[in-house]
């Protein structure tokens, strides 16, 4: 396991990480000033914390509220 | 006049519902995702195991045309998926909330309302296709091998020019119907039906617009601009056009019709 973490190299892992990490970090700002989206909050707030990559995707193409 | 006020209304709702945040992010994820775990395959098989002893896996190795391909590949399904989504509701939504009729009711001409809808989508996507692509230049250049700029610049701008037509695709359904899912559905069915198409009749529309990734790989094997490629462009051009055309006459039926 030590050796495959230290063969990782970070400079081509480190982007991808940091993407996923301000996806997330705008889908739960937006989540936490919105008054009302598409099903409950909490449901929302879930899946964009557990569901890598998808779930911020998913909260901001169905959880928003149009309009 | 008048337009550039709708424009600049489409981009600030743009910006206030964050698809100028995310959207980028996600089509550069998109791009890169698949170059990169192309590249790492061989560690990822031998880190999950359950290869029998001794077994030999050949893996090929890719060239930097093939890497971008695959990007390309990857933003024809699911990026295509994800810009068919965030298009769906631009009009129909405006339709059932009401609000186009508050628009409309003002002295606004319709292809004004219809093109800087179309506008604002377009200034986004060949943003963030253009954003994903240096992001996936970068990764390709580092992992696999050189990739000029004057290359990424073509294939930018000839697959951007395919993404259009799908929001153009989605904008005519917008003005046909008032149900987000149903535009979505329908954008989505088109393009499939088109590849599908093509791909049956390979030999006949040789100008289809769905053949202008396989054109674009032909354009960076080569390293000349193929006559095929301009040619389907043209044809791409062309039915971006009159679908916009088409929608601002339905649009303008349906609205008459419906006071």
């Amino acid at each position: 396991m030590q050796e495959i973490w230290s063969s990782i190299n970070w400079a081509v892992i480190a982007p991808l990480i940091v993407i996923q990490g301000i996806l997330l970090i705008i889908a739960l700002i937006d989540l936490a000033k919105t008054a009302q989206t598409n099903g409950p909050k909490w449901l929302w707030f879930l899946i964009i914390v557990f569901i890598n990559i998808i779930g911020p995707i998913l909260y901001f193409l169905f959880g928003r509220r149009q309009g | 006049m008048q337009w550039s006020a709708l424009f600049k209304k489409e981009m600030l709702e743009n910006w206030r519902n964050k698809k100028w945040l995310w959207f980028p992010l996600v089509m550069i994820l998109i791009a890169i995702m698949d170059p990169i775990s192309n590249y790492y395959l061989p560690q990822i098989i031998k880190s999950v195991g359950g290869l029998p002893e001794g077994a030999v896996l050949e893996l090929p190795e890719f060239t930097p045309v093939e890497a971008i391909m695959m990007s390309l590949g990857q933003l024809s399904s699911l990026g295509v998926l994800i810009i068919v989504l965030i298009s769906m509701g631009s009009i129909a939504s405006e339709k059932k909330s009401g609000v186009i009729e508050l628009i409309l009711v003002k002295p606004v001409s319709y292809a004004n309302y219809i093109t800087a809808k179309w506008a604002s989508l377009f200034v986004l996507i060949w943003t963030a296709l253009f954003l994903s692509l240096v992001c996936s230049w970068y990764y390709i250049n580092i992992l696999f091998g050189s990739f000029s700029l004057l290359q990424l610049i073509q294939v930018t701008f000839f697959y951007g020019i395919w993404l259009t037509l799908v929001i153009t695709i989605s904008i005519f359904y917008n003005s046909l119907f008032h149900t987000p899912g149903l535009v979505a559905f329908l954008s989505a069915g088109t393009v499939i039906a088109m590849s599908v198409l093509t791909k049956v009749f390979h030999h006949i529309l040789t100008w289809s617009p769905n053949k202008i990734s396989e054109y674009i790989h032909t354009m960076l094997l080569t390293g000349e601009i193929p006559s095929e490629l301009i040619a389907t462009s043209s044809v791409t051009a062309g039915c971006i056009g009159l679908l916009l055309f088409f929608s601002t006459i339905i649009i303008q039926k349906k609205e008459l019709g419906s006071r």
